[in-house]
C-alpha cells in the first residue's frame, strides 16, 4: 500500500461549486484526490475535476509574450520588458490622442478575487478609464440585479448549498445542475430521501429533470409568465402568507393586482405549460412548510432575465419563504468565481465590496484605500456587450485589454463582436493558451493558471475559499498580478500594485470594509481553518454569515420588495423564416467557451451538436447523427443532429462550448442587467446533406467564412512557439465553424482556448 | 398646446389594459378620463366563474383600483352611466347631465347578456323574476352566490362556454343542475356534434343533465317548462345564452354599427376618426370576438395609435379555453368553418375527442375535449402558424409511445460524471470495485440505480433514454 502523502488542498478550476480537491505531485505528474472534509462537495467530483491536471502538462501553453509583426501579420516571441513597454506606450498614446476612455478593460468571472480587484483598480487608477466590465455580465448579472432590487443585496445563495437537502420543495428554474455542477445533484437525491420534492422547469427534459418529481417544460423565454401564473394560483388558493408579507415586505398589493391577469389558462397559452400543471405546482408550493426556489442561466440569460428572477422572487416572498431557515430564493451562480468576480470592482458600475461607483461615500472610502483623489475616479462605464459593440464607433474604445475571457466564443452575436475586435487599434490578451480571442490579439501575455497560483474565490454559496499553488508555473509565465503591476508602473500609476496575492487580499479586505460584500474579517488563515468563510464578515472576531436575511433584509427599512413585472416575451419570436426557438447551454464534459476542457483528451471533445425532437427531425428530413444547418438572423452553423424526445418539439438546443452557438445568439439586452438574450432566439433548421459530415465549410456559413481572420485583417494567429507537430484534437464531427477557424488560424485553434471565460449555462 | 383629452367609456378588462398601456408610455401626454357604469374597481371578468365555483376568492379579482388611476393622473368615474355622445360638440354626456369634452373617445362598453324569449322571466313590475339570474358582472355573481345556499336545483339556459362553466360551478357547489341548449349539441358555435356528444357524456358523468334541441319557453311555479313538454323543477335559472356587443350608445351617436361598432385597422370608427372602439363592442373586419386576449392585443395597438405611433391591428388568433373543474376543453380558431384537411381522433370510451384542421401544413383550428395532454404545444403551433411536416398532425393527436426498456450495449455511457460505459461496470465484481476502478456513482450519484441493476443482472433490461 502506497503511503498517502498529504496533498495541496485547493479547488477545481471550473464551475462555481468550486469542489474541494487535493493535488499530489509525483515527479512531473500531478494527480487529483478527493478532499472529503470540504463541506460543499464532500469529496464528490465530476470528470472535469478528476481530469483537470491534464492541463498542467499541456504542450500548447504559451510561455513567452507574443507580439504581432505589423509587416508580416504573424506573431513573434518577445521579452517581457519589450512587450510590456510596447503595451504601455501604445495605451498611453491612445489615451493621449483620444482620452482615457479610449482604452477598455475586459475581465472574467473565473479570475480570483485578488485579480478581479486589481483589474478594477488598474482600470480606474492606472488607466483612469470608466470602460471596464467582464463576462460575468453574461452570466448571472440578471440574478444579481434582481437580488439587489428585491433584497437590497445580491449573494447568489443566501444559505449553504446543503440546506436544500432539508427543505420541502425545491424548484429549479432553468438549471441543469446534474450536468453543469454534477456533485450538487447529490443534494437533490438527499432531499428526496428526506421526503422532499424536486421541481424542474426547463424546456428540455435534462439529466436534472430525470431526478425530479415534477418537470415542467415551458416555451423558452416564458419563465416569467410561468412565475406570474403560479403566483396567481397561489393567491387563488389562499396560500399567501399575509402575516409575513405585512411584516417583512413592501409592494405586494400591486403585485397581487397584477397577477390577477395571469390566470392559468392564459399562462398555458403563453408558456405551453398546461393550466392544471400550473395549479398543481401552486398547490405543492402552497401546502409546503419550506420552499426553495433557485434560478440559473436558463431563467436569467434573457432580455427580461432580471424581471424573470423578480417574478420568481415574488412567488417565494408571497409564500413567506425568504429570510427563513431552509427556505427562500437563490441563484446558482455559474462561473468559478462568478460570485466574487462581481463584488470587487471589475464591473462597470462597481467598486470593491459590492459598492456603487456612483455613491460618493463609496468613492471616498475606496480612493482612501488606494491613496488617490476620489474626484479622479472615473464614473460608470459601458456594460460588457455595449462596450464591445462601441469599438470603432465615435467615442468607443480603441484599445482593449482582455483578462480571463474568450470573447470570440462567449459573446452573443459573436460574428459581429469578432468584427468589432478587428476594428481595434490595439488588442492585448492575457491568457495561458492561444484562445480564439488571443489569436486575434496584437500582444499576447502568457499568464499562470489555477494550480500554479494562489488566491481566493467566492463560491456559489458566498463562501470565500482559497485556491493554493500546487505546482510551479512554466518558465516565462507571469501571474496576472505581475502583469498588472508591470503595466501600472510603466503607466506611472499613482497607486501601488502588489504582486503577492495575500497582500492584495489584505488590501481588498480594507477596500471592502463597510461595503455590502464585506471581507474585512476574512483572512487566508481563517479560510484554511474554517473550510471557507461566508461574507459578509466585517471583523476578525465575526463568524461570517452562513445564512442571510433571517432577521432583516438589506434595504434600509429591512424589508424585501415585491416588484410587479410584466411578461414582454423574447425579443425575437419564431416566424415563417425562422420557425423554431433556439436555446443554448452546457454539456457535462465541457466548461464555458470550451476553455480548458476542449483541450483535455480524457474529456472526449465530440464537438457541438444540434438537439431536436423527432417531429422536427422528420419535418426537415434528418436522422440522428446526420448533419443539420442551424440559421438565425445573425449566423449559421452546422453540426450533427441529436434526435431526442426530451426537448420541446418547437425548440432546438445547441451547446455553446464551441465556436458556432454564439454566432447564432441574440444580442438583445436586459434593460436592468444588460444581460444578452443567450437563451432564446428564432432559428431555422435544415438538413445539410450537401457536404460531407463535418470538416468542410458551408458555402453560406457566414459565421465560418466571414469569421476567417484574413478577410478582415491580415493576422495570422499561429504562435511561433507552438510545436509544428501539434494536431487538432477536435473530432471529425467538430462544427464547420470551428473547422474553418482551425483551417484559417492554426491547426490548434479549434481546441485551444482561454481561461475560464465565456458564459455559463 | 393643451394635453389631448381621451375619454374611455367602460372600465372593463379592455379599458383597464388600454389605460395601463397608455400610462406606461412616458411620451404620451394625455389627459385620460375613464367612465365605468359598474361600481368599484375594474376586475378580471374571466375569473367570475371561478369565484362562483369557489376556486378563486372574490377578493382577488380586482385589477386596478382608484389608487392606480390617481397615481397616474387618470380621472376615474365609477358607477357612472354615459347618456349620450355629442359628436358635434365632442362631448360625452353623463346621466347626471355633466359633460366631458374629448379629443379622442374610446368605446370599451363590452357586451350585454341577451334575454331569451321565455315567458315569466320578467315580473309585471319589469324586474327579473327572483329565481332568474344573469351572469355577466361581479354584481350578478354576488347575487347568484347569495342565492346558492338556499337552492337545491338549478337550470342553466345556454350550452356555450359560459353555460358549461356556470353549470359546473353550481354542480361543484352541490346543486343539482340541468342544462338547456336549443341547438343539437353543446358548444355548437365552436365544435361539431361529435365533440359536443363527448362533452355531454362527460357532464352526465359529473352529474349534470343536458337537454339539447330544447328551448325553455316558460317559467312557472312548477319550474322551467321546455318546448318538448318537460318541466324542470328548479330554484334558480341562470341565463347564459349569449351576449351581444353593447352598441346602443354608439348607435344613438350615429356611428356605423353592424354587430359591433365597425372600426378600421387603427381601431377607429369608420364614421368618425375621433372615436375608437375595442374589445367586445368592436367589430373589426366583420369579426367580434368576446375574448380577452384579442381585446388586450387591441388595447396595445390602440394605446400606440393614441400615442401617435404607427400601429395597426390585423386580427387575432383565438383560443377558447374552458375553465371548469373536471371539464377539459380547448378550441383554437373556428374548427367547424375553417377549410382544410381534418385529422380527428374520437374516443367516447375515455371521453376524449381531438381534431386538428391543417391547411398548407399550418394548424388553422383545433378542438380538444377530455384529453388536453398536448394543449400547450398545440396552442404554440397554432399561435406561431408553424408549418408542420406531413406526419405531424397525426402524431400530435396520438399518445406518446411508452418508454422502452432495452439492454444497454457495452459501449453505452452509464456514468456521465466519470465517463464510464456499461461494459466497464459489467466487468466489475461489485459496487466497491466499480467505485475503485471507474469512479462511477461518486460524482452526481445519478447512475447508482443503473449501476446496481447492471451488477445484479448483467444481461437484464435497464431503462434507456
Amino acid at each position: 500500500m502506497v503511503e498517502q502523502v498529504e496533498g495541496t488542498r485547493t479547488h477545481c478550476p471550473y464551475c462555481s461549486l468550486q469542489c474541494g480537491m487535493q493535488l499530489h505531485r509525483r515527479g512531473r505528474e500531478t494527480t487529483v484526490a478527493a478532499w472529503e472534509e470540504f463541506p460543499t462537495n464532500q469529496g464528490a467530483m465530476c470528470r472535469k475535476g478528476w481530469t483537470s491536471t491534464a492541463l498542467l502538462r499541456d504542450r500548447e501553453r504559451i510561455t513567452t509574450p507574443l507580439v504581432r509583426d505589423p509587416a508580416t501579420g504573424t506573431f513573434r516571441a518577445a521579452e517581457w520588458d519589450e512587450a510590456l513597454d510596447l503595451v504601455a506606450s501604445r495605451l498611453a498614446d491612445l489615451q493621449r490622442r483620444h482620452g482615457h476612455d479610449a482604452v477598455a478593460v475586459f475581465g472574467g468571472g473565473g479570475l480570483t478575487n485578488e485579480k478581479a480587484y486589481s483589474l478594477g483598480k488598474f482600470a480606474r487608477v492606472a488607466l483612469r478609464t470608466s470602460q471596464v466590465d467582464y463576462n460575468g455580465r453574461w452570466c448571472m448579472s440578471s440574478a444579481a440585479s434582481a437580488g439587489t432590487r428585491a433584497f437590497g443585496l445580491d449573494r447568489g445563495l443566501p444559505f449553504p448549498l446543503r440546506d436544500i437537502e432539508h427543505t420541502d420543495v425545491l424548484v429549479l428554474v432553468g438549471s441543469n445542475l446534474a450536468e453543469t455542477m454534477p456533485p450538487a445533484a447529490r443534494h437533490l437525491d438527499a432531499l428526496r430521501r428526506n421526503g422532499g420534492k424536486v421541481v424542474v422547469v426547463d424546456p428540455r427534459r435534462t439529466a436534472t429533470a430525470d431526478r425530479a418529481d415534477v418537470v415542467l417544460q415551458p416555451v423558452p423565454g416564458t419563465d416569467l409568465a410561468l412565475a406570474r401564473g403560479v403566483l396567481h394560483a397561489v393567491v387563488a388558493g389562499g396560500w399567501v402568507d399575509q402575516a409575513y408579507v405585512d411584516a417583512r415586505t413592501t409592494g405586494f398589493e400591486q403585485v397581487r393586482r397584477d397577477v390577477a391577469t395571469a390566470w392559468p389558462e392564459l399562462t398555458e397559452r403563453v408558456t405551453g405549460v398546461a393550466a392544471d400543471d400550473v395549479r398543481a405546482l401552486a398547490r405543492m408550493l402552497g401546502e409546503a412548510e419550506n420552499v426553495i426556489v433557485l434560478t440559473a442561466r436558463g431563467a436569467e440569460q434573457h432580455a427580461q432575465g432580471s424581471d424573470t428572477v423578480l417574478a420568481w422572487v415574488n412567488v417565494a416572498l408571497a409564500l413567506g419563504q425568504c429570510g427563513k431557515l431552509l427556505s427562500g430564493y437563490g441563484c446558482l451562480t455559474g462561473q468559478g468565481n462568478g460570485q466574487g468576480g462581481r463584488e470587487h470592482g471589475q464591473k462597470a458600475d462597481q467598486l470593491p465590496g459590492y459598492r456603487s461607483i456612483e455613491d460618493p461615500a463609496a468613492r471616498e472610502h475606496v480612493a482612501g484605500v488606494w491613496g488617490v483623489d476620489p474626484a479622479g475616479l472615473p464614473g460608470r462605464g459601458r456594460s460588457a456587450y455595449e462596450l464591445l459593440d462601441a469599438i470603432g464607433a465615435d467615442g468607443g474604445p480603441k484599445g482593449l485589454l482582455v483578462f480571463g475571457s474568450n470573447i470570440v466564443v462567449s459573446a452573443p452575436n459573436a460574428h459581429h463582436v469578432s468584427g468589432r475586435l478587428d476594428a481595434l487599434e490595439l488588442l492585448v490578451v492575457a491568457d495561458f493558451v492561444m484562445s480564439e480571442t488571443a489569436a486575434r490579439a496584437d500582444v499576447v501575455l502568457p499568464v499562470t493558471q489555477w494550480a500554479e497560483e494562489t488566491g481566493t474565490m467566492t463560491n456559489l454559496e458566498g463562501r470565500v475559499i482559497l485556491r493554493r499553488r500546487a505546482v510551479s508555473p512554466p518558465q516565462g509565465v507571469r501571474s496576472d498580478l505581475e502583469v498588472l503591476a508591470g503595466l501600472a508602473g510603466r503607466l506611472g500609476a499613482p497607486a501601488g500594485f502588489d504582486t503577492d496575492p495575500e497582500r492584495v487580499f489584505d488590501e481588498l479586505r480594507r477596500a471592502s470594509a463597510g461595503g455590502p460584500a464585506d471581507y474585512a474579517g476574512i483572512s487566508y488563515a481563517r479560510i484554511t481553518d474554517e473550510h471557507g468563510v461566508f461574507w459578509p464578515c466585517p471583523a476578525d472576531d465575526h463568524p461570517g454569515t452562513e445564512r442571510m436575511f433571517l432577521d432583516r433584509f438589506a434595504h434600509p427599512d429591512g424589508r424585501a420588495r415585491f416588484h410587479a413585472v410584466s411578461h414582454r416575451g423574447p425579443a425575437e419570436q419564431p416566424c415563417g423564416d425562422y420557425p423554431l426557438y433556439l436555446t443554448t447551454g452546457r454539456v457535462l464534459a465541457q466548461y464555458q467557451s470550451g476553455a480548458q476542457t476542449r483541450r483535455i483528451r480524457e474529456l472526449g471533445d465530440e464537438g457541438a451538436f444540434v438537439e431536436l425532437h423527432p417531429m422536427v427531425a422528420a419535418r426537415v428530413g434528418v436522422g440522428d447523427g446526420e448533419e443539420v444547418r442551424v440559421r438565425t438572423r445573425r449566423g449559421t452553423m452546422r453540426a450533427p443532429a441529436r434526435v431526442s424526445t426530451t426537448i420541446r418539439p418547437d425548440t432546438v438546443f445547441v451547446p455553446f462550448h464551441w465556436v458556432g452557438a454564439n454566432q447564432l445568439t441574440n444580442d438583445a439586452l436586459d434593460p436592468a442587467s444588460r444581460m444578452p438574450e443567450f437563451k432564446v432566439c428564432a432559428a431555422a433548421v435544415e438538413a445539410a446533406s450537401d457536404g460531407p459530415v463535418g470538416g468542410v465549410a458551408d458555402a453560406d456559413a457566414s459565421t465560418g467564412a466571414a469569421d476567417g481572420l484574413p478577410t478582415i485583417r491580415p493576422r495570422s494567429a499561429r504562435p511561433p512557439a507552438r510545436p509544428a507537430t501539434a494536431a487538432p484534437s477536435a473530432s471529425p464531427l467538430a462544427t464547420s465553424a470551428s473547422a474553418v477557424d482551425a483551417a484559417v488560424t492554426s491547426p490548434c485553434a479549434a481546441d485551444a482556448d482561454a481561461t475560464p471565460g465565456g458564459v455559463d449555462g | 398646446m393643451a394635453r389631448e383629452r381621451v375619454v374611455v367609456v367602460g372600465n372593463g378588462m379592455a379599458a383597464t389594459r388600454l389605460v395601463e398601456e397608455l400610462v406606461a408610455r412616458p411620451g404620451a401626454d394625455l389627459a385620460i378620463t375613464v367612465v365605468g357604469d359598474e361600481p368599484g374597481p375594474s376586475y378580471n371578468r374571466i375569473l367570475l366563474s371561478a369565484v362562483l365555483e369557489g376556486t378563486h376568492p372574490a377578493s382577488e379579482i380586482a385589477l386596478q383600483d382608484e389608487g392606480f388611476h390617481r397615481d397616474h393622473g387618470v380621472t376615474l368615474l365609477t358607477g357612472t352611466r354615459v347618456a349620450e355622445v355629442d359628436r358635434e360638440a365632442r362631448e360625452v354626456v353623463l346621466e347626471d347631465r355633466r359633460r366631458l369634452p374629448y379629443d379622442r373617445l374610446v368605446l370599451a362598453t363590452g357586451s350585454i347578456p341577451t334575454l331569451p324569449p321565455i315567458r315569466g322571466l320578467v315580473s309585471p313590475d319589469g324586474r327579473l323574476h327572483p329565481k332568474v339570474h344573469a351572469f355577466r358582472s361581479l354584481t350578478d355573481c354576488h347575487r347568484l352566490l347569495g342565492a346558492v345556499p338556499d337552492a337545491r336545483r338549478a337550470v342553466v339556459v345556454g350550452g356555450g362556454l359560459l353555460g358549461l362553466q356556470v353549470a359546473r360551478a353550481l354542480s361543484v357547489r352541490g346543486l343539482e343542475v340541468d342544462l338547456v341548449e336549443g341547438t343539437s349539441h353543446l358548444l355548437s358555435s365552436q365544435v361539431g356534434e361529435q365533440a359536443g356528444a363527448v362533452l355531454r357524456q362527460s357532464l352526465h358523468r359529473l352529474g349534470t343533465e343536458v337537454h339539447t334541441h330544447s328551448r325553455a319557453v316558460r317559467l312557472t311555479d312548477e319550474g322551467l317548462r321546455l318546448d318538448n313538454g318537460y318541466t324542470l323543477p328548479t330554484d334558480l335559472v341562470v341565463l347564459t345564452a349569449g351576449g351581444r356587443p353593447a352598441t346602443a350608445l354608439a348607435k344613438r351617436a350615429g356611428l356605423y354599427v353592424r354587430r359591433g361598432v365597425v372600426v378600421d385597422d387603427r381601431l377607429r370608427s369608420v364614421t368618425d376618426e375621433r372615436v375608437h372602439a375595442l374589445g367586445d363592442c368592436a367589430e373589426h373586419r366583420s369579426r367580434t370576438t368576446g375574448f380577452v386576449p384579442p381585446a388586450w392585443e387591441q388595447a396595445s395597438v390602440l394605446a400606440g395609435v393614441l400615442a401617435g405611433e404607427d400601429r395597426t391591428y390585423d386580427g387575432s388568433r383565438v383560443v377558447a379555453r374552458l375553465r371548469a373543474t373536471g371539464l377539459d376543453v380547448a378550441v383554437m380558431g373556428d374548427p367547424e368553418r375553417t377549410e382544410g384537411e381534418v385529422v380527428e381522433v374520437a374516443n367516447p370510451v375515455t371521453g376524449s375527442y381531438r381534431k386538428v384542421v391543417v391547411r398548407g401544413g399550418v394548424l388553422e383550428a383545433a378542438v380538444m375535449v377530455g384529453d388536453l395532454s398536448r394543449v400547450g404545444l398545440l396552442t404554440q403551433l397554432f399561435d406561431r402558424r408553424t408549418v408542420l411536416g406531413r406526419a405531424e398532425p397525426g402524431m400530435l393527436l396520438m399518445a406518446d409511445p411508452p418508454a422502452v426498456r432495452a439492454a444497454l450495449p457495452d459501449d453505452a455511457e452509464v456514468c456521465a460524471c466519470a465517463g464510464v460505459s456499461a461494459g466497464r461496470v459489467r466487468a466489475c465484481a461489485d459496487l466497491a470495485a466499480v467505485v475503485a476502478t471507474t469512479r462511477a456513482t461518486t460524482g452526481c450519484g445519478g447512475c447508482a440505480t443503473t449501476v446496481r441493476e447492471l451488477l445484479g443482472n448483467p444481461d437484464g433490461l435497464v431503462p434507456t433514454r
